[in-house]
């Protein structure tokens, strides 16, 4: 492995990395527009350029491999003129628009001109004006003026959803980003190339003008929901008169799932948490109409109506299906609370057919996966599953409709939806209690007699496993409705009134009860689980 | 768009080349040829030909000075703009010709027979000033020897070829 | 002094076409038998070695060191590429070869690509070469005919396809790497080296770029030896080269002579001087992307060493002579408009450089020159140059450098007097 020594810091890297690879290991960065790791390298922008001792012109650090004894500079004077250089033949063309650019506060350009740039500009030749303000598809806006040709884009649609719409139109300072006539960017990874463009000239359409970077009250990490493969995130949030706001979502890299990009559906599937529909408060309803009632009570009159059915027919009277949305945190409790809690075999959480394996596959050969839930690898590892003698979720309609089956709690599903042939609403009708948990109203909350609004994955704390079995953290970037509750509070209290205690409900409490049985993610503990995620058997 | 016989004559260009790609200038050339320009179905007829995206064909055809993304003229009017050619009067030339036509460089003749473009060098500068007409080369061109040749292209009297 | 014709001998010959029958009859198509029987592959690249032969499309570069460094071992297939794309301001030389005397540049590459091993061959023409394209198609098939490509080259058991290309008017397509990808059906942008050709070129398999001219050469080499070769010019500028001489002499054209002439010998003695009784004032020796030389250079020798050591360069061999009513700040808005026309866009300073560079200068000469500009012009020279995918952003600025080294006061009086001295007096 040679040793090369950057900025007079020595450092080992494997053959054929990179200067601006093996900087990155120092933790200098070098300057760039057109590199980035994940496209192919094309060393146009010239702005990472490098002294190399004994090479007489300078290097593009991007493209040159190290050698054995090298010493590079990123810093020299030649360097940093060279830099400025590139920076000053960038800025002759480019709008003075950084006060109403959404880049603006998160710019590469403006920032490597403020750490790198001429400070007056020379020149007096007009600016070349171009097109401002071009749809480019669902999600992306175009501002030609803005874009400094780093090809990121263009490369981005060629070579990894493969579905080439951009490229680079006309030659020298007439080249310009634009589609072919009459088509649009609606590859299902479009967004990536907003995250890509180092300048403001890709922008999101529905991000554009909604904040300034530095709005921003919070950047957490997290995962997105929306499918098994759990693509890492970053979630923004503002806070705002009227609350903290969900802005946007972007990917975080992990080279084990995502790589740096997210598909448009996790991107941009987020404002139902805003929604005003959402379920806040918990309802009952018994005879009459449904009617807001205190967590508190509500609680008490579903322990309640759990003993009687209990005391009448014994714990095989009650069933749970819980769900692939939610977090491994909360299936664990689930489980717990029902299968040894109540003592009910009746539990899975399978609703849709891509949930039986091994029917869950890729979609397209890059991220999206067929089965559209975060979790479900999570309920089958922590055995959400029907106990001896139990019934799947199927089986659970049946035994209700036949009045086998006196209670059934329904997490975050809408069976009406997942069950549509059958006689589903006779059967949950014949119920002692139905409980139903979800975001939104829907055909199978209207049925329920206890209702629990549930939080979404931006409000809560826990884990999703991923379909190669990563347990991977999400994090609460949101803080919920005052009068909701998480389940696990939820689940603790009903526990009470039934006087049986469920165990800890924090993140590190439930895992060391997890960590303690066997199974795959035994001797797992919270705090074991990284930034990355933890694959067990990596473990 | 494509006739049998031109496609034909493109399946046989292309197996030249160890890869297809390599027929695409040549098979732009000849489109054009066909169609008059490069119109965005003639571009999508050759990325399908050819399986490429026609925003790639695009990107290359807006590359090269001869490919015309626009309609253009009938007839093609090429004039060297470069050092050579302009010590020795391409200017003048130009003039005179915007004059003639009564339409300035870059553009086309309302009734669509000629176009104007200017060029750099045409590898023709021992004999300046050099113009090229549909292809071929006319040389040490004079204002008089222009009108003439403006005379024989409207009488379609000029051969040439557009490919 | 009179010098033997090498490549244009065929100009002595009285209504020659070109036709194979009268290159044969000249003693055309004796030289690729005599490789493919008495050399190996390796002997005739040992043997253009020798010679001395450098390329003469521009960087000057040893042919046969170049063709050493072809890996011998790679199990891809080798490509040789003849560089027809001759667009750089003031050359023609390449077309005249192509249109008058096809079969030497054929005979020419079928040695080479024999020396290289390679047997699929391409003549990439710059796309205004309509009728040029077509003379070399019509010799190709006489040489198919005749046995001279196709399989079994002469009973020898070598075989090798020729094709012509025509590219489609883009000055980068000139530059070896650019050509590459515009042979790939692709934008004509130059790739970054490494990897040189040599190693990963056409279809990422190694070869060999080699200029018309340079090509051209390699029959007599073979058929008259390598001493023979270096025994004409300067010992490190070997063998003739045609010099395409334009501007204001009396007799432009192409001048086929060793390079040991001289820059007066070449003006005054072959190309017949300059016109109307004016003053030399300014000769741009190898193409437009050469710098300038002056009155005071004349005696200098046209080879690459003395070029180079004058300041300027051999380059492609393209001579343009300019007199004394000539505007140097003309003449550099119009170099400058070149390159920003045919700057492929890739890299940043070259692609904004030799757009700026044309708009100072055009405004300088049209009379809204600012005193800053001349300095701004030097440092963005200065910040285009050696720093790029490809040296057009060198040859962009090089010019410039060298206009404001030599004529600085007409800037300056440009720019002082807010016009153009040289207006009303026959400026261009
Ligand atoms: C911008 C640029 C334009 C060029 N144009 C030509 C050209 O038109 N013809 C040519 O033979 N070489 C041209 N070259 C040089 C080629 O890159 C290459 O060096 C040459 O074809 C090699 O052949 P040779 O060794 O026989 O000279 C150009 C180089 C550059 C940088
Ligand atoms: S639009 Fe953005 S990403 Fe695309 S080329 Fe321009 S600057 Fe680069
Ligand atoms: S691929 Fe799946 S996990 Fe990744 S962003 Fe899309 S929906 Fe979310
Ligand atoms: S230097 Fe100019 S012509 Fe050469 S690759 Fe870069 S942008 Fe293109
Ligand atoms: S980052 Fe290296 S050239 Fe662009
Ligand atoms: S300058 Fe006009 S042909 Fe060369």
């Amino acid at each position: 492995m040679p040793t090369l020594k950057i900025d007079g810091v020595e450092v080992t890297v494997p053959a054929q990395t990179t200067i601006i690879e093996a900087a990155e290991r120092l933790g200098i960065e070098i300057p760039r527009y057109c590199y980035h790791p994940g496209l192919s390298v094309v060393g146009q922008c010239r702005m990472c350029q490098v002294e190399v001792e004994r090479m007489p012109k300078l290097a593009i650090a991007c493209n040159t491999p190290v050698a054995d004894g090298m010493v590079v500079s990123t810093r020299s004077p030649k360097v940093e003129k060279a830099r400025r250089a590139v920076l000053e033949f960038y800025l002759l063309n480019h709008p003075l628009d950084c006060p109403i650019c959404d880049k603006g506060g998160e710019c590469p350009l403006q920032d490597y001109t403020l750490a790198y740039g001429p400070g007056e500009s020379r020149s007096v030749e007009e600016k070349i004006q171009r097109v401002k303000h071009k749809v480019l598809g669902p999600h992306i806006v175009f501002d030609a003026e803005r874009c400094i040709l780093c090809t990121r884009c263009v490369r981005f649609c060629h070579e990894i959803p493969k579905t080439g719409e951009l490229g680079v139109f006309s030659r020298g300072d007439q080249s310009e980003i634009n589609l072919f006539p009459g088509k649009v960017l609606d590859n299902a990874y479009s967004g990536n190339v907003i995250d890509l463009c180092p300048v403001g000239a890709l922008t999101s359409r529905q991000y554009r003008f909604q904040s300034r970077p530095w709005d921003l009250v919070r950047h957490t990490e997290s995962v997105c929901p929306l499918c098994s493969n759990g693509c890492n995130v970053v979630l923004d949030v503002r806070h705002r008169q009227r609350g903290e706001e969900l802005l946007r979502i972007r990917p975080r890299e992990n080279p084990a799932v995502n790589r740096w990009w997210m598909c448009d559906e996790g991107r941009f599937t987020f404002t139902y948490l805003h929604d005003p529909a959402r379920l806040r408060v918990p309802t009952w309803r018994e005879d009459g109409p449904r009617g807001e009632m205190a967590y508190d009570d509500l609680l008490l009159r579903v322990a309640r109506a759990i003993r009687r059915v209990v005391e009448a027919h014994g714990p095989e009277a009650v069933g749970c299906i819980a769900s692939s949305w939610q977090a491994n945190e909360e299936l664990f409790l689930v489980r717990r609370f029902f299968r040894e809690i109540l003592g009910t075999p009746h539990l899975d959480f399978r609703v849709r057919p891509v949930q039986f394996q091994p029917s869950d596959a890729s979609e397209d050969g890059i991220l999206r996966r067929t089965d559209k839930t975060a979790n479900s690898r999570g309920a089958r590892d922590l055995d959400l599953r029907p106990g001896p003698g139990g019934l799947d979720a199927a089986g659970m309609i049946t035994a209700a409709a036949e009045g086998r089956l006196k209670a059934l709690f329904v997490f975050e599903e809408d069976l009406v939806r997942a069950f549509p042939d059958g006689p589903l609403r006779e059967a949950l009708g014949r119920l002692d209690l139905l409980v139903a948990s979800s975001l939104f109203p829907t055909e199978t909350t209207a049925l329920a007699h206890a209702v629990l609004p549930a939080l979404g994955f931006a409000e809560k704390e826990g884990s999703f496993t991923n379909f190669q079995g990563r347990i991977q953290k999400i994090r609460r970037a949101l803080t919920p409705h005052v009068a909701s509750r998480s389940l696990p509070e939820a689940l603790r209290e009903l526990a009470l009134n039934l006087g049986r205690d469920l165990g800890g409900i924090e993140p590190e409490q439930v895992w060391a009860a997890i960590g303690e049985r066997p199974g795959p993610y035994q001797g797992i503990a919270w705090k074991d689980i990284g930034d990355l995620g933890l694959l067990p058997e990596e473990s | 768009m494509i006739s049998d016989e031109t496609k034909k004559r493109f399946d046989a260009l292309v197996k030249r080349y160890p890869e297809k790609r390599s027929g695409l200038i040549p098979i732009l050339h000849e489109v054009q040829a066909e169609v008059g320009y490069l119109s965005p179905e003639a571009i999508a007829w050759v990325a399908a030909y050819l399986t490429l995206s026609p925003a790639d064909v695009m990107s290359v055809a807006s590359f090269y000075d001869m490919l015309h993304l626009e309609p253009v003229g009938k007839h093609m009017i090429y004039v060297c703009q470069n050092l050579t050619c302009s010590l020795l009067g391409a200017e003048p030339l130009i003039r005179h010709l915007e004059d003639r036509l009564g339409i300035r460089m870059g553009e086309t003749t309302p009734d669509g027979l000629i176009s104007l473009k200017r060029m750099e060098c045409l590898a023709s500068c021992g004999t300046a000033p050099a113009i090229q007409i549909d292809g071929i080369f006319y040389e040490r061109v004079t204002p008089q020897k222009l009108d003439e040749l403006l005379e024989k292209l409207r009488n379609g009297r000029l051969r040439g070829s557009r490919a | 002094m009179a010098f033997e014709k090498i490549l244009t001998r065929y100009q002595d010959v009285p209504n020659y076409t070109g036709t194979i029958d009268e290159y044969i009859a000249q003693g055309g198509y004796q030289a690729l038998p005599k490789a493919l029987r008495e050399f190996q592959p390796a002997d005739l690249v040992e043997t253009v070695k020798r010679s001395g032969l450098r390329g003469r499309g521009g960087a000057g570069f040893p042919c046969g060191v170049k063709w050493g460094f072809i890996p011998k071992d790679s199990p891809r297939p080798k490509y040789l590429v003849c560089n027809c794309d001759e667009s750089e301001p003031g050359t023609f030389k390449d077309r005249m070869l192509i249109e008058e005397e096809p079969h030497q540049l054929i005979e020419g590459i079928v040695i080479s690509s024999y020396a290289i091993g390679c047997h699929l061959a391409f003549i990439y023409c710059r796309g205004e070469f309509v009728s040029g394209a077509q003379v070399l198609e019509r010799a190709l098939r006489e040489a198919y005919g005749r046995g001279f490509l196709g399989r079994n080259i002469l009973g020898s058991g070598f075989e090798l396809d020729v094709h012509v290309h025509r590219g489609a008017g883009a000055y980068i397509c000139g530059e070896e790497t650019g050509l590459l990808e515009s042979l790939e059906g692709k934008r004509g942008q130059p790739r970054m080296k490494p990897p040189f050709p040599a190693i990963s070129g056409l279809y990422r398999s190694p070869t060999v770029v080699n200029n018309v001219e340079t090509l051209s050469n390699i029959p007599h080499i073979v058929l008259r030896g390598a001493e023979w070769y270096a025994s004409i010019g300067p010992p490190k500028s070997a063998g003739p080269r045609l010099f395409s001489v334009s501007g204001h002499v009396e007799r432009p054209g192409n001048y086929e002579l060793p390079m040991s002439i001289t820059l007066r010998e070449l003006i005054f003695d072959h190309a017949g001087g300059i016109p109307n009784g004016r003053r030399l004032k300014a000769v741009i020796p190898g193409g437009s992307s050469a710098p300038v030389l002056t009155e005071q250079h004349l005696d200098v020798g046209m080879d690459f060493e003395s070029l180079a050591a004058a300041g300027s360069m051999g380059g492609s061999g393209g001579v343009i002579v300019m007199d004394d009513t000539v505007c140097m700040v003309r003449v550099g808005e119009i170099v400058s408009r070149f390159y920003h026309h045919e700057s492929c866009g890739q890299c940043t300073q070259c692609r904004e450089g030799t757009a700026w560079l044309h708009k100072v200068l055009r405004r300088i000469e049209h009379g809204q020159g600012r005193k800053e500009d001349l300095d701004v012009l030097l440092d963005m020279c200065d910040n285009m140059k050696g720093k790029t995918i490809c040296v057009l952003s060198d040859a962009a600025a090089m010019p410039i450098e060298s206009y404001l080294a030599h004529f600085r006061e007409e800037f300056e009086i440009h720019i002082r007097e807010r016009t153009c001295p040289f207006e009303g007096r026959g400026a261009f």
